[in-house]
């Protein structure tokens, strides 16, 4: 009998352990971008390390939650769901670990004056991804908090689309020094940087329908 | 000539496994937590047991409806309950064995010039009102209980999940039981006092002639849930409502409570020691049952979700049910006695055809004991052999699933 196994606990360790990584991997970009932006590379090289690690753990716990959950036929009426929200999750570390690849490869020359704005943008779409996390915790242990805790991914997020429309304002309008194709080249990493909050918001959108329907 | 007259027995038996057993699982395997055959094979157990153990109370309540006096009546108005059930389920409508035998008999004493006892089907008509009723005043009220545990007590909704599992199966197992303690009386209810099998003694207990009759009516019925419930057990789980994992217990449990509260005479005579009226041995209606439990939810929920289309559906299946099943039989009684020259019974005064009746019966008791000894022997070789084959087959499958698991990883490395 399924209580007397121990199947749940070890699903209940390995969701855990995915959000965990998760949150680890937001936690760790943003002192990569931070280490780039103080031109530490050495920093940087062990962040992206980092990340790539936890990138691949989250790959591997996805398919054993995924599998388990089909196996042992756990939550039937919400695998589908549950298995989509795990897989938003996902593409928000792959979205991590591709942003800092890019950079590693590309090595964008960032002008000084623009490390304030980049670095406030990190925070902000950071933030947002990183509320995420304790909504989605909770629509396992108490589903009727999720929606509020979704509140924050929101603000974020569209306070990340504020920021970066500013620094590309300032790129674009006031930095007549630089050339277009040193513009463009920055408006691309301001994109990456942008688009783990839309990843965020896309995930949100998606735990606020399923928190309803199982609060329902 | 004795077991063929109790081939539509079984075939009554078969019907109810397609039909009234699968209301016990239907709404956990419409629901996807528990799976088909698992939930046929403990239905099918726990209905045989309850059937053997505790069968014989409630086939007291429709032998005074009507004591069917010859094994040819019987035969005919348990084969006129079977066709019909049979055509009902044909359509996937979930009809009550308890109905379909009712009119049956009713349509035995029309033919033979009986009395219908009124207070006896008045007692049974009641029931079949008070079963859904009590059925969805339990279901919300139960759904209330669970729903408040579950945000207070803040469990993991995976770990939740599984105790609704759990008990699934377990409330399933009890609901099985209680049916086969209940319902059993309308497969074999009516060839209980025909037969007068010798005792059979197998090396731990001892079965009387009732019980093997009520066996053989169980193990019909398990033929019935393996063969042709999946069909029923779609219906009551997803067509109605879309019931979520808890309403999915909540509707099995208070399903149960109700059957037991029909067929327990310890609880009756618990409540008749308070002071209030005893609670009628009759054999309930799982269908209209299940029915109540599953809009008792839906209202509570707001009635916005609820299939009324196929609700209108099941109960014109239970006016057309008895009706169709006491014509049936009507003519099929005419048939049989006019046609066939069998004997279908008498009034009940006359005594030759009841003596006619047990000389019948005790021609053949040692054959049919005999026959059902080397069977049950035969069914419990078959079994072992089959679970030991099953668990051989499913621990291959793991280890060559886990083969594939590690090579995945090892080739991703």
């Amino acid at each position: 009998m399924p209580v007397f196994t121990r199947t749940t606990k070890n699903l209940i360790i390995k969701i855990d352990e995915f959000f965990d990584d998760i949150d680890l991997g937001l936690l760790v970009f943003r002192e990569g971008i931070k280490a780039y932006l103080d031109k530490d590379i050495d920093a940087f090289h062990r962040h992206l390390q980092k990340v790539d690690n936890l990138e691949s753990n989250a790959d591997r716990l996805q398919r054993e939650i995924e599998n388990e959950m089909i196996t042992h036929s756990i939550l039937p009426q919400h695998r589908s769901e549950v298995s989509t929200l795990i897989d938003e999750l996902d593409e928000i570390i792959d979205a991590l670990k591709s942003s800092l690849n890019e950079i590693n490869i590309e090595m964008p020359d960032i002008p000084s004056s623009l490390n304030k704005n980049l670095i406030s943008l990190t925070e902000t779409s950071i933030n947002a991804a990183e509320e995420l996390i304790p909504a989605a915790r909770a629509y396992f242990k108490a589903p009727y908090t999720v929606r509020e805790k979704l509140l924050k991914v929101y603000y974020f997020e569209s306070e990340t689309d504020k920021l970066s429309f500013s620094t590309k304002k300032i790129i674009f309008q006031e930095m007549n020094e630089l050339d277009l194709a040193h513009k463009a080249h920055l408006r691309y990493i301001i994109h990456h940087i942008e688009n783990i909050s839309d990843l965020a918001q896309k995930a949100a959108d998606l735990l606020s329908g399923m928190a309803i329907k199982i609060v329902m | 000539m004795i077991l063929f007259f109790l081939t539509s027995g079984l075939f009554l038996g078969w019907s109810l496994g397609a039909n009234d057993a699968s209301h016990i699982f239907g709404s956990a395997v419409g629901s996807k937590m528990v799976t088909f055959r698992k939930a046929a094979i403990i239905a099918s157990v726990f209905f045989i047991l309850g059937a053997v153990i505790q069968g014989s109370g409630t086939s007291h309540t429709l032998g005074k409806l009507g004591a069917i006096n010859a094994i040819g009546g019987s035969f005919t108005l348990a084969l006129a309950a079977a066709i019909t059930i049979y055509m009902m389920t044909k359509f996937a409508l979930p009809i009550s064995t308890t109905q379909a035998i009712v009119g049956a008999i009713i349509g035995w004493n029309f033919f033979t010039g009986n009395h219908t006892d009124s207070t006896t089907l008045e007692k049974i008509v009641i029931s079949w009102i008070a079963g859904p009723i009590i059925g969805a005043v339990f279901a919300v009220l139960l759904y209330i209980v669970v729903k408040k545990f579950k945000n207070s007590a803040r469990i993991h909704l995976i770990r939740f999940e599984s105790y609704i599992k759990t008990g699934l199966i377990v409330v399933g197992a009890f609901g099985a039981y209680s049916l086969g303690a209940n319902n059993i009386a309308n497969v074999m209810g009516v060839f209980v006092p025909a037969f007068h099998l010798k005792d059979l003694d197998l090396w731990i207990f001892t079965l009387n002639s009732s019980q093997q009759l009520l066996l053989i009516g169980g193990l019909a019925v398990a033929s019935g849930i393996i063969t042709y419930s999946w069909k029923v057990m779609e219906t009551i789980g997803s067509n109605i409502l879309e019931l979520s994992s808890e309403a999915a217990l909540v509707v099995v449990l208070a399903q149960s409570l109700v059957l037991f509260i029909f067929s327990s005479t310890g609880l009756s005579n618990l409540i008749v020691k308070t002071g209030l009226p005893p609670i009628p041995m009759v054999p309930v209606s799982s269908s209209q049952v299940i029915v109540g439990c599953i809009l008792g939810i839906g209202l509570y929920k707001g009635a916005r979700n609820i299939n009324f289309k196929i609700l209108g559906e099941i109960g014109l299946g239970w006016i057309i049910s008895p009706v169709a099943s006491g014509l049936l039989t009507f003519f099929l009684l005419f048939f049989m006695k006019n046609i066939f020259g069998i004997n279908v019974g008498s009034k009940v005064e006359s005594i030759s055809n009841s003596e006619q009746t047990n000389n019948l019966s005790m021609y053949g008791q040692n054959d049919v004991s005999g026959i059902i000894k080397y069977f049950l022997l035969g069914l419990l070789i078959f079994g072992t052999i089959g679970m030991v084959f099953y668990v051989l087959l499913e621990n291959k499958k793991r280890r060559e699933m886990q083969r594939s698991e590690e090579k995945f990883w090892k080739n991703m490395k």
